[in-house]
């Protein structure tokens, strides 16, 4: 119940080109003022409860994603955010890239456009909440992910 | 029955000392163990013996008086050689006019017929303090000294033990004897024993510091031997305790200043600060020796004792003054130290400071919050120097920013500083409840209170920093730990003490303190009247609760345990950013190019604005400023 | 102790941290309306705790949570001995042990941030425990006595006397709620250069509790300014109240400066004519018993 009414979400860019970074960030401006369902943008993964997630996933910064992943207290979510986080986007053929972020954490919800609309940003974390508290009766953790996964080539 | 245990209290440590001498290394451990159990029951027989006065006359009188000339002669003969053998030319000029006040008054004082020595309750709390811990920390560098000597190449351990010992013995006099001329005897052989043991490593730093130690000491020594003419040649004075039942207190006012100089000296207040400071090259159990329970209380056991001269006059004012500004002083100085002995050695002027300003605010309340303070410091500044010895074996370093991570390492070691830390800073432990009965006192006088309250926020934020650093928790481990019986009992020995006084500060105070105040003040009822009812040590101004706040420390500590498994841990590193490097150190990350860094933090110092030579110098100037003014007031009026 | 000392303190237990919930609530919904926005609910802070309490005890070092109680603890009894009139010197000190088992706690994580919003807090403690201490001196100069039960007897409010020391304490306020500008040490806004700054390794219960903490620091802070006018409760809160608008309004107005900064503005300004009203005192001698 609680946990729907204080969503403290930390925002990881990875790879973005900030277009929908500063769409998240229009979310927390008066004209559409997330803070109304609870919002705040926290800078600790320790206290948060939605990783929202802008950009793909290249070799580089798969393992701070996974690091800032492990590091979130259950029960948590990730909302990707964006075309590049939900499929790779425009990069999705890049050498360096490995796809979107359902490639090597578990993602909950999935925002699309490029870049989405705050007011689409704003669904999808209302829409993160109720699988929130569904995990969190549910007693659901989220997985420890490896660091060292078969995504990423034995050189890099 | 009161005699045999005074003498008792001065031979055994000489017997000890000599036993030091004449035995092997490998027996030293059992003769600290035999000294500690000595030290303990003598200095509890004097307690059960009661108060009193004991005489000195007759046959036995004379040969004791030639014993303390000739030992008068030799303490001269021997400076005289160690200056002149290391040309050490200040002290052998002020060692040549200390032999010629020698013999001036030698020749034209008249001789006393007998000699006294006084046990009253402050003397059995200075006893309890000099034989119980003085023997710990012998106990203690028993372990410590192999150590120490195997890095430095140094077998001087008979010398080390034997001054140590002859150290306490000259303490135990110097408490317990009245008549002045003996207590100026103990009084220079404490400053000879202290320049022995400062000049323990025998290279060029530790003998310059010795020497600089020795020449302070001789200034404090001249004046108080001038102040033993006066007194003697102008008001027949020649005890201690006479000075301040005199019926002229107004007229002895010179010669107690002289000798609130001396006691200046001995406890390194501002001009005089340098030679404590210096005395750090000495191994720790020196410094712990010197900064607790021994050579800085003699000075301020004498000004205590001067208390009924100067209380209420314009001079007390003055003491106050100037004994709150060494606090406020010496506690800024601490903030910028990043050496932990040197924090450690300010944080001795200052508290210090504090005892010679309630000494001087000269109100019962005050009073009694000076002798306290005595006490408590002791205890937590031995057990503090004591853990920071032990602290340089285990990692090798004295600098604060190199003890992070300390609690991983040595947990024990550890919790035992931080009691010691938070007993110097924290309710409800002593050294707080007396600051606070200071400050209750000291409200009377602006100047007096404001200095003590701007030194007590800067004791708070050098003591949290320190004790924030040694708790912080960092994953490297390469740290030697030896837990040897003789270190840490003693360690442990002090951490209760610490409690135990703590909790039992009402009967200490009741018990000790209260009569004490009552003499010295010459007063029958202390006003405002302190209670010790339902945990709190109550006034009319002001009340500490502080069986509440024990309590409430057990509470915290019992409901975290009652609520740790509840919500079950899960440990997980830190965050990083999530460049973490998890093999090999959690503290490590990822920087731009790739590699990996150590991330690593400072405390903050104020390095700029509380620079140590300009506020010392500022120091200098402002105490040697305070003493003229005290010198001038007392000539003028 | 009689029933009615009980009845206080299980009203204190319980009544504070609802009253702190709500200063809190209406502390994020003021701001929200100062800034143009709707804000979160007025009971938004109980959500957070209440969610809080549902997390994962993330924890870096087994022992971080044990300051966390230390801190509550200590600022209830702080806020309990104010009730129950005890030594305002006392009180102090007893404050102070909280602070320090804040600061000593985010520093025992070993987090760099930490150490660095610890390092920032140490130096304001240096900032505001000489003006709190001189308050408490200034409350003596006028009853003659430290306790707090004095208060009662006088009928001039404490405000006439120490003005000064009064603007001193506004200071001090936002420095100990953490309110820009004075929030360096640990903030919710400050995330670019020191993430969580003192509290970035808690999470779950233990920042739960630092926030119920936080709660009855809120009304023991308040507390102290409702001291200032003791004689008339209606005016007494009236200037807590106040005080606690000045926070706010400082929070949205100013933005955050360098822990050098205030400690030259403490050390200058505020300590310097709160001095002058201690001076003052002395000089005038006035005595309101």
């Amino acid at each position: 119940m609680a946990l729907a009414k204080s969503p403290w979400i930390i925002h990881v860019n990875c790879n973005s080109c900030n277009g929908c970074d500063i769409e998240v960030l229009a979310c927390l401006t008066p004209l559409y003022d997330a803070e109304r369902f609870g919002v705040l943008n926290i800078g600790t993964p320790k206290q948060a409860d939605i990783m929202v997630v802008t950009g793909s996933i290249n070799y580089k910064n798969v393992n701070v994603l996974k690091n800032i992943y492990n590091q979130i207290p259950d029960p948590k979510v990730v909302l990707a955010v964006g075309a590049c986080a939900s499929t790779g986007g425009i990069f999705h053929d890049c050498y360096n890239v490995i796809g979107g972020v359902d490639q090597v954490i578990p993602v909950d919800a999935y925002v699309p456009g490029c870049c989405p609309r705050p007011e689409a940003i704003l669904d999808g974390v209302v829409a993160a909440l109720s699988v929130l508290e569904s995990k969190s009766q549910g007693k659901i953790k989220g997985k420890d992910v490896k660091l060292k996964g078969n995504e990423v080539p034995s050189n890099a | 029955m009161l005699k045999t245990t005074i003498m008792l209290l001065i031979t055994a440590p000489i017997l000890f000392s000599f036993l030091f001498l004449a035995l092997g290394k490998s027996l030293y451990k059992f003769l600290a163990w035999a000294f500690f159990i000595v030290g303990v029951v003598s200095s509890i027989m004097l307690v059960l013996d009661g108060t009193g006065k004991v005489e000195v006359a007759g046959s036995s009188f004379a040969l004791f008086e030639n014993i303390v000339l000739i030992l008068e002669v030799l303490v001269i003969l021997f400076v005289f050689y160690v200056s002149a053998k290391h040309k050490s030319w200040p002290t052998l000029a002020l060692i040549a006019i200390q032999a010629v006040i020698a013999a001036y008054s030698y020749m034209n004082v008249a001789k006393v017929e007998s000699a006294s020595f006084n046990i009253d309750q402050f003397s059995q709390v200075m006893i309890l303090i000099v034989n119980i811990i003085g023997t710990a920390i012998i106990l203690f560098a028993t372990g410590y000294m192999d150590h120490y000597e195997k890095h430095r190449h140094l077998d001087r351990q008979k010398t080390f033990f034997f001054s140590m010992s002859f150290f306490l013995a000259a303490m135990n006099g110097l408490v317990m004897v009245d008549t002045l001329g003996w207590l100026y005897l103990f009084w220079e052989i404490t400053t000879l024993c202290s320049f022995v043991l400062i000049a323990y490593n025998q290279d060029e730093e530790s003998i310059t510091n010795a020497f600089r130690a020795l020449a302070l000491n001789l200034i404090g020594g001249i004046t108080f031997s001038l102040a033993i003419i006066m007194l003697s040649v102008k008001f027949d004075i020649s005890n201690l305790s006479a000075i301040g039942t005199s019926s002229t207190t107004a007229a002895v006012a010179l010669p107690v200043v002289l000798l609130c100089i001396a006691g200046f000296a001995k406890s390194a207040q501002m001009p005089f600060q340098s030679w404590l400071l210096g005395a750090m090259v000495a191994p720790t159990p020196v410094s712990a020796l010197l900064h607790s329970s021994t050579m800085v209380n003699a000075g301020v056991f004498l000004i205590i004792k001067l208390v009924p001269a100067f209380a209420n006059t314009p001079l007390g004012i003055a003491i106050a003054v100037y004994g709150s500004f060494t606090f406020v002083m010496c506690s800024a100085l601490a903030l910028s130290q990043r050496n932990a002995k040197r924090v450690l050695a300010y944080s001795t002027i200052a508290n210090l400071g504090l005892i010679i300003a309630s000494a001087g605010i000269g109100s019962p309340l005050a009073v009694a919050a000076a002798i306290m303070l005595i006490i408590f410091h002791a205890i937590s500044k031995c057990l503090l120097f004591l853990c920071t010895g032990e602290i340089e074996h285990t990692i090798g370093s004295r600098d604060i920013e190199d003890m992070s991570g300390l609690i991983k390492k040595a947990p024990l070691l550890t919790m035992l500083i931080s009691l010691g830390m938070i007993s110097m800073l924290l309710p409800p432990f002593g050294v707080l409840l007396t600051k606070w009965v200071s400050m209750e006192a000291a409200s009377s006088n602006p100047i007096v209170s404001i200095f003590l309250i701007l030194g007590s926020a800067l004791t708070t934020v050098y003591y949290v920093k320190w004790l924030g650093t040694i708790l912080s928790s960092s994953m490297d481990k390469n740290a030697v730990h030896h837990l040897k019986p003789e270190t840490y009992f003693p360690l442990s020995f002090l951490g209760l003490c610490i409690v135990v006084t703590s909790i039992l500060v009402f009967p200490i105070y009741d018990y000790f303190i209260k009569p004490q105040v009552t003499t010295l003040l010459n007063i029958v009822n202390i006003v405002p009247t302190v209670s010790g009812q339902g945990g709190q040590f109550t006034s009319e101004i002001g009340a500490f609760a502080y069986a509440v706040i024990f309590i409430v420390f057990a509470l915290a500590i019992l409901i975290y345990l009652a609520t740790k498994n509840m919500f079950t841990p899960r440990p997980a590193g830190y965050y990083m950013c999530g460049e973490n490097n998890l093999e090999k150190d959690k503290l490590m990350f990822r920087n731009g190019i790739g590699s990996y860094d150590k991330s690593s933090v400072s405390n903050i110092y104020l390095q700029d604005i509380f620079e140590e030579n300009k506020l010392t110098t500022l120091g200098y100037v402002i105490s040697i400023l305070l003493i003229v003014v005290a010198l001038v007031e007392v000539v003028v009026l | 102790m009689n029933s009615l000392d009980i009845a206080k303190i299980v009203l204190v237990l319980i009544g504070a941290p609802i009253l702190g919930c709500l200063l809190a609530g209406i502390d994020r919904k003021l701001t929200a309306r100062l800034q143009g926005r709707v804000g979160p609910p007025l009971l938004q802070p109980y959500y957070d705790v209440m969610k809080l309490f549902q997390k994962d005890n993330m924890v870096v070092n087994e022992s971080q949570n044990l300051y966390v109680v230390m801190y509550v603890v200590f600022v209830i009894l702080s806020l309990l001995m104010l009730v129950f009139d005890a030594d305002i010197l006392m009180i102090v000190f007893v404050y102070t042990v909280s602070s320090v088992a804040l600061i000593v706690g985010g520093m025992s994580t070993g987090s760099p941030y930490a150490r660095i919003g610890s390092s920032r807090e140490i130096m304001a403690i240096l900032s505001y425990e000489p003006i709190l201490i001189l308050y408490a001196l200034a409350i003596y100069l006028l009853t003659g006595t430290f306790k707090l039960s004095a208060l009662d007897n006088i009928s001039n409010p404490l405000l006439m006397y120490i003005p000064l020391i009064f603007i001193s304490m506004l200071f001090v306020m936002n420095i100990k709620f953490k309110k820009s500008p004075f929030d360096y040490s640990t903030s919710h806004h400050a995330h670019q250069e020191l993430v969580k700054g003192m509290l970035t390794e808690y999470s779950g219960p233990g920042l739960a509790g630092i926030e119920i903490g936080h709660f009855y620091e809120y009304v023991f802070l308040l507390g102290l300014m409702f001291l200032f006018w003791k004689v008339n409760i209606i005016i007494g809160l009236f200037i807590a109240l106040i005080a606690f608008l000045f926070v706010i309004i400082m929070d949205n107005i100013t933005a955050r400066v360098y822990w050098q900064w205030m400690l030259k503005l403490s050390w200058t300004v505020l300590l310097i004519i709160s001095v002058v009203n201690v001076l003052y005192l002395y000089v005038a001698k006035i005595k309101l018993i």
